[in-house]
């Protein structure tokens, strides 16, 4: 299925917390700020229905996603007040993929894991939550993964001031 | 009281009056060790670095080539003198005085195996009659300072190399003992000297392993029991390097590690030797009988006959290091079950068909 | 799919071994219990291909759990892919997967030329087909050398290097290095290659058809081999998908799924249309499906199979343009993009934003091996210690990917 038909699938499937979609689309030429929008069309989702809409996407025959194959946030700027949440899906079964966006306010950053839904959620959960200080709520292993345990700030935030220095060791 | 040392036999004449018998004793007892000595750092230099170019060669390179000048002939020699001028370093939860022991109690016994060892067949320490049973004991005892080596290097890894390695050997000590029995029975002598004088017909080739052919299969049993006992691949697992780093190995370093390597290769020689003298004609061999044939048994012949044996003995090395370049490593369980579950019954299998079969030799001449 | 198998429970715990010989797979039947020993496996260690740790408790030398902890090769590439130019960021794709830098190039090129929108020239992709796959030859042979040399067989190891060694002598010719290439541009290929390279491309190709039954008889088909690796680390089907596993780990549990095939980059689709090439895939021939022999077999045949692409765009090649003509600096439109690709290890994805700017919002990279690791956590288990240096050398991680 192409983009169009699988969001007129979830539309017809009802698919919890479907908020609208996102179509690239060209640049007006008239207008020189107007760029348009490239890449990738997505859905977008509302963080509080989250893992039911994975659910649905899941167990519906006709989308088929078997794979959850990235899952991520993105801190798009200083004075944003959400991240996006963004998640690639896959079925292997029909060959498409599906992305996924959810806008999830920075305070307090709470969303529900994916974990139990896809067992491939929860390593990408485990760097996502370090990295942008966001928690997933019923997180089996929430430890750090990819930074020390110890590790203060969530890096990948725009926000982010680098640390002078680590355990007596300067990072400048 | 020394009868059985040939040296003793050959100096003891020429001492002059004044020198009382326990000098010359005394005398015979430090050329003896220092032969050993020599023969054990001769093997394992010579060893090194033949292992060294015989997996070079398997693998397609050339390995060392420019310390010494003649295909890196020195390589070994610069390593021995790097490790022994390597700062010596003991773990700090180890336990000192087991740590500092276990190389020296490996090498011990496997030093007081080699002297069981007849080099031709008039120069012996000993003419011992259980002759292979000593080194069968004295090469049993390396286990103790392996599983000393993994206690006290305080290492889980050394430990689980340890566990091992004690495992191993109680499973193929077994197949080791009872596959040596086929040709112990068929020469009827524990003796080294006399059995390999016992296979000097049919012009040097009355090897026990072709006059019986269970001693043959006993032979290729007593093989694998030795690769076990000896730690080669693929039963190399107390020191597995990519699953427990080096085993029991892990903590040394400089000199006390290449002691371990010196028993390493003097006890795969020494085993290459029983192999040799119980299964393929010792001292004897076409060239030995010529030799015997023409010039008598002096010197020529026993010249002859500690090379051949020499020869014997670097071939079951190069089997080993052969082996070790060309096959992966088995699992310990798989190890286990090779020692109890088939090994172990072919070789009672291999006793018994050997006796049957000289049974009905004696019973048809 | 049931919820079932996403249940999560902890490997470290004192596990069940009456359950676990429940199973069937294999049985440990034990009369004495002891404290289990918790065996610290890296960061140095041999068989964690780099600095991995593994924390593994076990009962002797059987492993009755096992926990990945990552993060020792941690280089910020996300976050440095914030602060440098599309440009500039090229050369830190290298670094992920060293031994796939031109598949790492590649993705991210891909990526960048999706938010452009632009067409790269017919030569151009032929050129980057033709190392794309040299690449994968190269880092399969570095996967299944150094399989051999975790279960201990060092010889087949030598002789994959010294395929390996001409490989990068290759990539040297085309490109001036030997391991992080940058080859792979926005927009194409950085240069044509020089005269007589695909000449000798061919002469690879013919030599390593014949090497390649050699290694397959000298270690895949080794009988200790074969006994090592059968039956050990099992992955089913369901649990391939539900780990999200891509590449030669997905195959070898038999799901049929290559995204060259399946959603075509480049000239993929043409070359699958011309029918050149084949997706091996596991089939339990010497064992249960998806065991490691399965996996490592998936790699070894996925080599033949790259030396027929390679010689489809070596017959097919044209003269032309090998880079489509872009501004100095490079401003990407607004908006995002998630590209994957088959790297050598599965699915490599490079997710984008762009604001219109020169630097990148966000950069995101779905490295294979990351993915492919917590696997271990389920699979380890009620293994011997030795089964899981096999088991971790089946599953072929890159430390440079999981870390980033």
């Amino acid at each position: 299925m192409d983009f169009q038909g699988i969001y007129d699938r979830l539309r017809a499937a009802k698919a919890p917390g479907l908020l609208d979609c996102d179509l690239p689309r060209a640049g007006d030429p008239a207008d020189k700020k107007d760029q348009g929008r490239a890449g990738d069309a997505f859905v977008l989702v509302d963080p509080a229905h989250w893992a039911d809409f994975f659910r649905t996407c899941k167990q519906d025959e006709r989308l088929g996603f078997e794979q959850l194959i990235d899952l991520s946030a993105t801190d798009p700027a200083k004075d944003d007040e959400n991240f996006w949440v963004n998640v690639q899906l896959l079925s292997l079964k029909h060959k498409h993929r599906l992305a996924v966006k959810a806008l999830l306010p920075k305070d307090p950053g709470r969303i529900a894991t994916l974990a139990r839904v896809y067992r491939a959620a929860q390593w990408h959960e485990r760097e996502c939550a370090e990295m942008f200080g966001i928690t997933f709520e019923g997180h089996p292993d929430p430890r750090n993964i990819l930074l020390p345990d110890d590790w203060a700030g969530s890096p990948l935030r725009k926000d982010y001031e680098f640390p002078k220095e680590y355990h007596g060791i300067s990072c400048e | 009281m020394n009868d059985g040392n040939a040296l003793y036999r050959f100096l003891q004449p020429h001492a002059p009056d004044f020198v009382p018998d326990w000098g010359v004793v005394l005398t015979v007892a430090i050329i003896g060790v220092s032969i050993v000595i020599a023969i054990v750092g001769l093997i394992a230099l010579a060893g090194t670095w033949a292992e060294r170019k015989v997996s070079a060669h398997i693998q397609c390179r050339y390995g060392p080539m420019y310390v010494g000048g003649w295909h890196g002939w020195a390589q070994a020699l610069a390593d021995g003198i790097k490790l022994i001028s390597k700062e010596d370093m003991i773990p700090v939860g180890a336990d000192r005085m087991l740590f500092m022991l276990s190389p020296s109690i490996l090498l011990g016994s496997v030093f007081a195996a080699l002297c069981a060892m007849p080099l031709a067949p008039a120069f012996y320490f000993g003419y011992i009659d259980l002759g292979v049973f000593m080194i069968l004991a004295f090469s049993s005892l390396t286990t103790i300072g392996v599983v000393m080596a993994g206690w006290a290097s305080n290492s889980k890894w050394s430990l689980y190399g340890a566990m091992r390695e004690a495992a191993q050997v109680v499973a193929y000590e077994i197949p080791l003992g009872v596959s040596l029995l086929a040709p112990l029975l068929v020469v009827g002598t524990f003796n080294m000297v006399e059995a390999s004088n016992a296979q000097a017909d049919y012009f040097g080739m009355g090897w026990l392993a072709f006059k019986n052919p269970f001693v043959l299969g006993a032979s290729v049993i007593f093989f694998i029991a030795v690769l076990a006992e000896t730690k080669r691949a693929p039963f190399d697992l107390p020191e597995a390097e990519s699953e427990l780093v080096a085993g029991f190995l892990t903590e040394y370093s400089g000199i006390r590690w290449s002691l371990f390597f010196m028993e390493e290769y003097a006890a795969m020689f020494l085993m290459s030797v029983v192999t040799a003298f119980f299964f393929f004609g010792g001292f004897e061999s076409p060239l030995s009988y010529l030799a015997m044939k023409s010039f008598g048994d002096g010197y020529v012949y026993q010249v002859v006959c500690f090379l051949t044996l020499a020869a014997k003995g670097s071939f079951g090395i190069f089997m080993m290091m052969w082996l070790r370049w060309t096959l992966p490593r088995l699992r310990i369980d798989q190890v286990m079950t090779m020692g109890y579950k088939y090994l172990t019954p072919l070789a009672l299998f291999c006793v018994l068909g050997a006796g049957i079969w000289e049974a009905i030799k004696h019973a048809v001449s | 799919m049931s919820e079932q198998t996403t249940q999560y429970k902890p490997s470290i715990t004192i596990a069940d071994q009456q359950a676990a010989a429940g199973k069937g797979a294999r049985e440990f039947m034990m009369d004495v219990r002891t404290t289990d020993l918790e065996v610290n496996m890296g960061p140095q260690h041999p068989a964690t291909h780099g600095v991995m740790r593994i924390l593994i408790r076990a009962d002797g030398e059987l492993v009755t759990g096992a926990q990945p902890h990552l993060g020792y090769l941690h280089r910020c590439a996300e976050k440095i892919g914030e602060n440098v130019e599309w440009l500039q960021y090229l050369p830190y794709t290298d670094r992920y997967d060293y031994l796939s830098s031109m598949n790492n190039n590649l993705g991210y090129s891909l990526a960048v030329e999706k938010l452009l929108g632009i067409e790269i020239p017919r030569r151009a992709s032929m050129i980057r087909t033709i190392c794309v796959e040299l690449n994968r030859i190269a880092s399969h042979l570095v996967a299944f050398g150094t399989y051999g040399l975790d279960l201990g067989a060092f010889t087949p190891f030598l002789y994959c290097f010294r395929e390996r060694e001409w490989l990068l002598m290759l990539f040297e010719k085309i490109c001036g290095a030997r391991l992080t290439y940058s080859y792979l541009r926005i927009g194409g290929v950085f240069n044509d290659a020089p005269p007589g390279w695909l000449e000798e491309v061919e002469q690879f190709c013919d030599v390593f058809d014949e090497k390649w039954v050699e290694y397959r008889d000298l270690l895949m088909m080794n009988h200790i081999f074969i006994k090592r690796t059968a039956d050990i680390g099992v992955i089913t089907p369901e649990q391939a998908l539900d780990f999200g596993l891509t590449g030669p780990m997905l195959r070898g549990s038999g799901i049929d799924w290559d995204l060259r095939r399946d959603m075509p980059y480049m000239l993929y689709d043409e070359i699958w249309k011309a029918g050149v090439y084949q997706i091996p895939l596991g089939s339990g021939a010497q064992g249960v499906l998806g065991d490691c022999w399965d996996r490592v077999y998936v790699r070894v045949q996925e080599m033949v199979e790259s030396i027929k692409i390679v010689r489809w765009c070596l017959a097919n090649i044209e003269p032309g343009p090998t880079i489509a003509e872009l501004p100095k600096v490079l401003r990407v439109p607004p908006g995002e993009a998630y590209v994957g690709i088959e790297n050598p290890r599965g699915e490599l994805g490079h997710y984008l934003v762009s604001d219109g700017g020169k630097v990148a919002v966000r950069c995101r990279v779905r490295g294979p091996s990351f993915c492919n690791l917590p696997i271990l956590e389920d699979i380890m288990p009620h293994t011997f210690l030795a089964d899981s240096v096999a088991i971790i050398g089946s599953t072929d991680v890159v430390i440079g990917e999981t870390d980033r």
